[in-house]
């Protein structure tokens, strides 16, 4: 009887360790695409970040300050317009590209979004795609130069640049544009796009975490996501394999524009203002979130997980040293420490 | 003798692979010791940690009977062990001179001292007894003209041995000769000379002892005069197997008289072509079921005319393709898929693969709206349908998401294919494709060619390896300076009469290219 028990037993034992290993087995499978490299490195820079944090966080009552839930989602809410910025930026970048011009984008959004607010009395809804629709064009536009005139994207957004920067200032006259709501203002429907959905979860953070969950949909599930790879591996290939190369660089910066309007109109709503000359360097932020987050500026490998990654160490970094009243000159200081050695931890 | 760069017992593993499994070799110096082994035996590995690219995980480098380690190619380069690589690595806009003397510029004070550096290059030159003008740029030197320039640099550095990896893919039979004669010369000197190649026939004319690999086991060490190629190639695939293993092919019952495709008067435009061949008043045809292969010397325009047809180079306003009997316009390579072509490129690294993309990614990449819905891949369909090529190619890989930058020449070569047989082509456009694959690899290339015309597919094959043309081939045209020079029926094309048409030019040639017209 006894040898029967333990028999049992043994195939009890075995059936477990199998359906443990078809588990994970089917957790680990992975689907065809790109190479993957580091997958999980930006997240371990994040945790010890976050670990740091949590040791260098001043306490209040025996409970520390940093995870309390509000400065949580505030962090979130901080780093949420160049997280967005940085999420198109991951495709202009994963494609062989970089896009020098988000940052005008984003001055430009945000004036153009006060001034129809405030000047030409529209309601949000049409604000809002009036200035999509202008981000679009950027994108558009560059596109279209780069592809069509071959030139290198760097020199285009460049030129992008300074054209948006100057578009914007024209379009307010030179100054910041303040939003006011109640009679002769905006609605008080736009106020609610930088607001918070009930006490805790803020608006803009909810925006930078769903572009970055439609971001990944889009760049691991579709065609035009693995196009985006494929282009930034190897043009030529991609060429000769009947990709059409163009478009899917249209398709990127498109986005990318895109985006940055929308991080743009965010600004705005956030700061009840629209100035021409805000956003400034915000391009170089976004792309420091885009390397730290693992995707080398040559493209074709890397995750917007990574990008989130990225944008949150900067994030977090940022209110450590904050709480801890350390001057904001110091904080730039360790950004460019950062940068380099995250992407140093990441080489093999 | 004893011998001047040793390696014993060397270990190497990357994820998931073991590319070296304790492999020892000597190479004497004054003398050409040749390592030889299929793709993926590990001959690169094992030249690349001799060179200090790769650390070994155990094992010893010794050179002249010291044992050292290189940190890098650099160090290595010091010690006096200097690797020649397939691909160079020249600064194509620096002078001749300035290229071999490169990270080492003679400097009075801090500027270049360019009369010395000038005069040492000639000086190396010479001794290569090779007159190549050191002031000329090297981007307008041929390639061969550049190995030697490759040469002159390791001869500067005082190399003790000299390897170099599959030297003469590139050259025509001329220039073999002369780099054979340099080898001899530095060899003469006392230096280390490891060669690696993959053509049997060249190995035993400049080869004194051959050092056999597979799968990244030492197999065996034998002296060029008590072997045989039959027993080398015994040893490299670990079975008998028969050198021309391409039969005869007999008349397959898919070839027929149904023309497939029709060109006429095909030529490239004046301006824009660059170093490119200009293609000039080509014309043939192809019927399904055919191979049809296209010889000539390097820059005869081989390459141009099949990037010509893909839609890849642009061609004149006269130039007529017919597909099916219907006008074909192709002016990009989309078009050209769409059309029912495809083109396995020479330059497998720049124009076949994606390095980035997996195994699978780049099977389904010129085909993958076949496994979309609304823009999404439908991941199952796509992991099936590269599972079946992988399964129906014989593709060496642990699975579909492996990085293809891991497999060997032959493997990377079998993704292209099926990358293109996956677009369900009329016509196939094939430019060299066993280049750098070992015999294995190529029959089972070949195999697959004969396999594709049967089922009727039109099959145009570049090749400058004569007697796989021949026997590939149900009939080759000839290119010369971009014109074509004749055309052969499988019955009268003997490698003579290859090299006559693609080097000579004479009255018959000329009136071959009326007949090949018609």
């Amino acid at each position: 009887m006894s040898w029967r028990l333990s028999e049992t037993k043994k195939a009890k034992t075995k059936w477990r360790a199998r359906r443990l290993k078809n588990l994970a087995a089917a957790l680990g499978r992975r689907r065809i695409g790109r190479v993957e490299l580091g997958r999980f490195k930006p997240f371990v820079g994040l945790i010890a970040v976050f670990a740091l944090a949590c040791a260098f966080s001043p306490a209040r009552r025996g409970e520390i300050i940093f995870l309390d839930f509000g400065n949580l989602t505030d962090i979130l809410r901080q780093v949420s317009e160049k997280g967005i910025i940085a999420v198109g930026m991951t495709f202009v970048i994963l494609a062989g590209g970089i896009d020098l011009s988000v940052g005008s984008a984003l001055a430009f959004a945000a004036t153009l979004s006060s001034v129809m607010l405030m000047r030409g009395g529209y309601g949000t809804p049409e604000t809002v795609i009036a200035v999509l629709a202008a981000g679009l064009l950027i994108g558009a536009i560059n596109a279209a130069v780069i592809t069509k005139g071959r030139i290198q994207s760097f020199i285009v957004t460049l030129a992008m640049m300074s054209a948006t920067r100057g578009l914007a200032r024209l379009v307010s006259g030179g100054s910041g544009v303040e939003i006011g709501y109640g009679a002769g203002g905006a609605p008080q429907s736009f106020a609610s796009v930088g607001g918070k959905i009930g006490a805790l979860a803020p608006v803009p953070a909810l925006i930078f975490l769903a572009t970055v969950a439609i971001a990944w949909v889009a760049l691991n599930k579709t065609t035009f996501g693995r196009y985006v790879y494929a282009v930034g591996s190897n043009e030529t290939v991609s060429r000769l394999s009947g990709v059409s190369v163009d478009w899917v660089k249209f398709g990127a910066f498109s986005i990318c524009s895109l985006l940055a309007s929308l991080a743009g109109i965010i600004h705005c709503a956030q700061l009840e203002q629209g100035n021409p000359n805000d956003g400034v360097a915000y391009e170089l932020d976004a792309i420091a979130a885009v390397v730290i987050g693992g995707t080398p500026l040559s493209g074709g490998v890397g995750t917007v997980i990574g990008t989130l990654a990225g944008t949150l160490i900067i994030g977090v970094i940022n209110n450590i040293l904050g709480l801890n009243n350390v001057d904001a000159n110091v904080q730039l200081l360790l950004k460019g420490v950062i940068i380099v050695g995250a992407v140093l931890l990441q080489r093999k | 003798m004893s011998f001047i760069l040793e390696a014993r017992d060397i270990r190497k593993s990357f994820p998931g692979v073991k590319a070296l499994d304790g492999v020892s070799l000597g190479a004497r110096g004054g003398s050409v010791h040749a390592v030889v082994g299929e793709n993926g035996a590990g001959k690169s590995t094992l030249m690349k940690i001799l060179s200090g690219v790769y650390r070994a995980d155990a094992g010893e480098i010794l050179l002249d009977g010291k044992i050292v380690e290189f940190a890098s190619p650099r160090a290595a380069a010091e010690a006096g062990v200097v690797i020649i690589h397939q691909e160079l690595n020249l600064a194509p806009a620096l002078s001749v001179a300035e290229n071999i003397f490169l990270g080492r510029l003679p400097a009075r004070f801090c500027f270049v001292d360019r009369r010395k550096m000038e005069r040492d290059a000639r000086d190396l030159l010479d001794r290569l007894g090779h007159a190549l003008d050191p002031r000329q740029d090297v981007s307008s030197l041929k390639v061969s003209d550049r190995q030697i320039v490759e040469i002159a640099k390791a001869l500067s550095t005082g190399a003790r041995a000299l390897i170099m990896d599959e030297p003469t893919t590139a050259l025509a039979a001329d220039d073999v000769e002369r780099l054979f004669a340099i080898i001899r010369t530095l060899a003469g000197a006392g230096t280390a000379v490891i060669y690696i190649s993959h053509k049997m026939d060249e190995l035993f004319r400049i080869a004194e002892e051959f050092t056999v690999l597979r799968d990244g086991k030492l197999i065996g060490r034998r002296a060029a005069s008590e072997t045989t190629p039959g027993e080398l190639a015994r040893m490299m695939v670990g079975r008998e197997i028969s050198y021309d293993r391409v039969e005869e092919r007999g008349q397959s019952d898919a070839r027929s008289n149904v023309e497939l495709l029709r060109v006429e008067s095909l030529s490239s435009p004046e301006a824009g072509a660059g170093r490119a061949t200009r293609l000039s008043d080509i014309s043939f045809n192809l019927r399904a079921g055919e191979v049809l292969g296209v010889a000539g010397l390097m820059g005869a325009g081989r390459t141009e005319l099949l990037e010509s047809l893909f839609g890849w180079r642009r061609t004149t306003g006269e130039s007529r393709v017919e597909m099916g009997g219907r006008p074909l316009a192709v002016n990009d390579p989309r078009q050209a898929i769409r059309a029912g072509l495809a083109f396995v490129s020479e330059d497998r690294k720049a124009q076949g693969l994606a390095l980035d993309l997996d195994v699978g990614g780049n099977i389904t990449l010129a085909r993958l709206k076949r496994f979309s819905r609304f823009g999404f891949i439908q991941a199952a369909r796509e992991e099936e349908a590269a599972r079946e090529f992988i399964a129906r190619l014989g593709i060496k890989t642990p699975d579909t998401r492996a990085a293809a930058a891991n497999l060997s020449g032959g493997n990377q070569q079998k993704i292209v294919l099926a990358k293109w047989l996956l677009t369900d082509p009329k016509i196939l456009l094939l430019d060299e494709p066993t280049k750098g694959i070992d015999i294995n690899g190529k029959a089972e290339i070949y195999r697959l060619i004969e396999e594709l015309a049967a089922r009727g597919l039109g099959v145009i094959l570049v090749s400058s390896e004569l007697p796989e043309l021949l026997a590939l081939s149900d009939r080759i045209i000839v290119l010369r300076e971009g014109r074509l020079a004749g055309a052969l029926d499988r019955s009268e094309a003997t490698e003579e009469r290859i090299i006559e048409l693609a080097t000579l030019r004479n009255e018959e040639g000329e009136n071959e290219v009326a007949r090949a017209a018609s």
